[in-house]
């Protein structure tokens, strides 16, 4: 499969030089399959297979870009893309600064995260995977709903500096799952994430969903008022907001734009709770693992907080290049934020019911429609189901 | 390729289809440029093409896209056996609503394709903007426009043959400084309806520069201004929130699929139960809300919906009182067998997709208010003992079943004794759905009444962006929490 995208990118460079163009080239291909389920049923049963190409151009500093959902037989159309963005790069507006234009400087193959499984799995499975999850919990009131996607993703860049080039593939699963009654009107959540088949743990999905289950169940319901409260996030909650507030507060183009909640000379300065160690991490393969950026520059280990003090920014390339600075690796999709865990074990939702405690707490899995409200004051709403 | 299109259809009805359509896009190009600080930091083309294919059988979907239309039988035989697969676990067999066999053509109505415009006079128009934005107080300073064209060719098993070519255009500018208390603060414009076509032509310079003037001076007098108070007080909603209001606590909560759970597992669910159709007091008498797919001008009004059905205008609320959904043509028919009654006639014509590789769901169409009896803004503010006329939709939060919601504006001015006064900076205020819109107290009339497009509703898995739009007039809230 490598071969074959990377027999299209060279020929694509060739045709590009033949038309005098300085490029890069991207291939993005996903191929990906989502079974839905509502109201105890399959409701949709769907997989997308997609190839699309991004082009940039680069004059001097000009810069133009053209995108395409590709025919993967089709190279003439191609050809085509890459005539409309010669045709559009004398009338591109010269930018400010000199953009930098990408010399790859090796060839990386990065398939750390691709599980050929995982990439094959099937219809039954998908469906065999949902009927163990929801096991007995069912009935006429409660009523499953979800998803299940799964797919593999390709993405691969040349630029006609020379003949290098980057391939990335992963998989990557989600599952969500919801148990709604009609008759009490509480709904419960569960989700997983997997980056190989083995990842997949329907059983587990089964026990949480029948713990919450059982307590919406069995317990007393309660109106809480507005107040303050000591707050648990879980997991995926957890992630929700540290990825937003990584977005607005630490990365190098929201500090010069005015939307970060920190400052330059926030760097170093302890500003969280000491509990806090927060790493973008690209050897972690199950969060996207991308062992180079766009550009070419290796992504390492990248603190953002230690114990508590705020490193660094994260630099993308277009930022750094405006800016005067020095790029970071991070001109990525994801970055792959790790939160260190601390003294506790905490497994699972059972675990924490059978904690100590002197008060009662809000456990709150997951934030639904986060927004920010005031960015400078890295202030946002969000709200739990 | 319509006639291979059509052999396939034959041939998976003949395999024991209940119903088989396609969305043949031929193409679809858009274009979007960026400018920000003068830096023309994006200037994209883009094209696409391919099929998606769904299948009815045995009471379950299949669905099948690619862009790869050498061999358009696998996307047929692969969306048949999604539906095969997806049979096996069926609770409420799907059926359609009936509609008619359909021959037609939709086409937006436009007089310059965008598409036609040189590079040079967008860049042109971008760098006019940005110039005028370039002011004390404005620290970034932004513009987009953004051009989509598609053909969108529509077949099914039942005889409809539909071709839609649509044509949108999307513009705004945005202003952003730091206030006196080193808070962002921002104005954006972003221009409703300005006349009956939406080509090039729809990029009015004069409107934009105009425009332009009033964002910066209503900025610098933000970034000097003091706090919104807190409290309970009115609040009177300029389109530019009122739009979004209506958007997530009357559009997306009276999406029948949401209603029904189908989107339980991403977007969400609805407070509204099917038993409260015709009864439910969703506002006040003076709230009369509609979906109108048929208002002339606006990404909300396409011609015929992804299942085929012409465009419609339902009401949705009278005079306060829950009457209609958004829907297709699956859901109306689950609806009333599960309501034992039938509360919808048929489908509102509201199933859409994004693009050929994503399956129709019930989306918004043009979702509005209607105009109301209380005169013009200045009528309604001279009426107010006490609150905040708000604008600009700058973050929200909206509970998973629209049952509340957080919104916080760009700006507001104060109001006192019937006298609109200084402006005040970040402006917040939230709540409930329904105490919130029985407390709707004033309507203004056609002169405060515009249509506002959204290019960016996201629902449904795999994720679906949607370009829609609202008709809303000016709304003034009574004892409405402000602030926190």
């Amino acid at each position: 499969m490598s071969n074959q995208v990377i027999d299209l990118l060279q020929r694509l460079r060739q045709t590009a030089l033949n038309k005098g163009l300085q490029a890069l080239i991207t291939y993005h291909e996903e191929d990906s399959y989502l079974m839905r389920f509502a109201n105890s049923a399959i409701s949709l049963n769907t997989n997308e297979h997609l190839i699309s190409l991004d082009y940039i151009a680069f004059d001097g500093r000009k810069k133009v870009s053209y995108s395409m959902i590709a025919d993967p037989t089709d190279f003439e159309s191609m050809e085509k893309g890459l005539d409309i963005l010669a045709e559009m790069l004398p009338h591109a507006q010269a930018l400010s600064y000199d953009p930098t234009f990408p010399v790859y400087a090796k060839d990386v193959l990065d398939e750390r995260a691709f599980d050929p499984a995982l990439a094959a799995l099937t219809n039954e499975e998908r469906l065999a995977y949902f009927n163990t999850l929801a096991g007995s919990l069912e009935s006429d009131d409660v009523k499953l709903s979800g998803i299940f996607s799964n797919g593999t993703t390709t993405t691969a860049q040349i630029s006609t500096a020379n003949e290098h080039v980057q391939y990335f593939r992963s998989t990557d699963a989600q599952v969500t799952a919801v148990l709604s009654s009609e008759s009490l009107k509480w709904e419960v959540n569960a989700e997983q994430s997997a980056q190989k088949k083995s990842d997949l743990d329907a059983e587990g999905l089964h026990a949480d969903l029948a713990l919450l289950v059982k307590h919406y169940q069995e317990d007393e319901a309660v109106q809480l008022p507005v107040g303050k409260y000591t707050v648990v996030l879980g997991p995926a909650a957890t992630a929700e907001l540290g990825n937003i507030m990584t977005y607005y507060g630490m990365t190098g183009g929201a500090l010069m734009q005015g939307y970060s909640f920190l400052k330059e000379e926030d760097q170093g300065k302890l500003l969280f709770s000491e509990k806090i160690h927060l790493v973008d991490d690209p050897r972690e393969v199950e969060i996207y693992a991308q062992n180079a950026d766009r550009f070419g520059l290796e992504r390492k280990p990248f603190p953002l907080i230690s114990e508590g003090r705020f490193q660094a920014f994260m630099w993308d390339q277009d930022s750094a290049d405006e800016f005067g600075k020095t790029p970071t690796g991070h001109d990525v999709s994801h970055t792959s934020l790790v939160m260190d865990g601390g003294e506790k074990s905490v497994a699972s939702l059972k675990d924490l019911l059978e904690m100590d405690r002197d008060e009662d707490i809000l456990y709150v899995p997951y934030i639904h429609y986060m927004n920010v409200v005031n960015p400078t004051q890295g202030m946002v709403t969000g709200s739990s189901r | 390729m319509r006639e291979k299109i059509k052999e396939q259809i034959d041939l998976l009805k003949a395999k024991g289809a209940h119903y088989v359509d396609a969305r043949w896009y031929p193409r679809e190009d858009s274009n979007f440029l960026f400018m920000w600080n003068g830096n023309l930091k994006e200037n994209n083309a883009s094209s696409q093409s391919g099929m998606g294919v769904r299948v009815l059988y045995n009471g379950a979907w299949g669905f099948s896209a690619s862009s790869d239309l050498t061999n358009p039988n696998a996307i047929f035989d692969r969306a048949f056996d999604n539906a095969r697969i997806a049979a096996e676990r069926v609770t409420f067999p799907i059926r359609l609503a009936e509609k008619e066999a359909i021959t037609g053509s939709f086409t937006s109505p436009n007089q310059v394709d965008p598409f036609t415009v040189g590079l040079d006079q967008k860049v042109a128009f971008l760098q006019k903007m940005d110039a005028a934005l370039n002011q004390t107080g404005v620290i970034q300073r932004f513009g987009m426009l953004e051009f989509v064209r598609k053909q969108i060719i529509f077949l099914d098993s039942e005889g409809s043959e539909i071709e839609k070519n649509i044509i949108e255009v999307f513009a705004s500018i945005h202003a952003v400084g730091i206030d006196k208390d080193g808070g962002m603060q921002r104005r954006k414009y972003s221009p409703g309806r300005t006349g009956p076509t939406r080509g090039w032509e729809s990029i009015n310079e004069t409107d934009f520069l105009a425009n332009a003037e009033r964002i910066v001076s209503e900025l610098n007098q933000v970034l000097v201004a003091e706090d919104a108070p807190n409290g309970k007080m009115s609040v009177i909603l300029l389109n530019g929130i009122m739009f979004l209001q209506t958007h997530e606590t009357i559009g997306h909560a009276l999406e029948l699929d949401r209603i029904l759970g189908y989107e339980l597992s991403f977007a969400g669910g609805s407070f509204v139960r099917l038993e409260d159709f015709g009864k439910l007091r969703y506002g006040s008498e003076k709230l009369t809300a509609r979906a109108n797919a048929l208002e002339p001008n606006s990404p909300g009004s396409f011609g015929f919906d992804d299942d085929g059905v012409p465009a419609q205008d339902n009401l949705l609320i009278d005079k306060g009182i829950l009457v209609g959904a958004i829907t297709g043509r699956q859901m109306v028919e689950e609806a009333n067998a599960k309501a034992k009654k039938q509360i919808f006639e048929g489908s509102s014509g509201a199933n859409r997709a994004t693009s050929f590789y994503r399956v129709p769901i019930e989306r918004m169409t043009n979702i509005n208010i209607d105009p109301g009896t209380d005169g013009s803004l200045e009528d309604i503010i001279a009426n107010t003992k006490y609150g905040v006329v708000l604008d600009g939709d700058k973050s929200w939060s909206i509970g998973s079943n629209r049952e509340q919601f957080h919104f916080a504006c760009d700006i507001g001015w104060l109001v006192e004794d019937g006298q609109k006064k200084q402006v005040v900076k970040n402006p917040t205020y939230r709540g409930e759905t329904l105490p919130f819109y029985n407390s709707l107290s004033a309507v203004g009339d056609e002169s405060t009444w515009n249509v506002h497009y959204v290019e960016n509703c996201g629902k449904g898995a795999p994720n679906q962006i949607m370009q829609l739009g609202h008709g809303v007039p000016v709304c003034r809230f009574d004892n409405v929490q402000v602030g926190e």
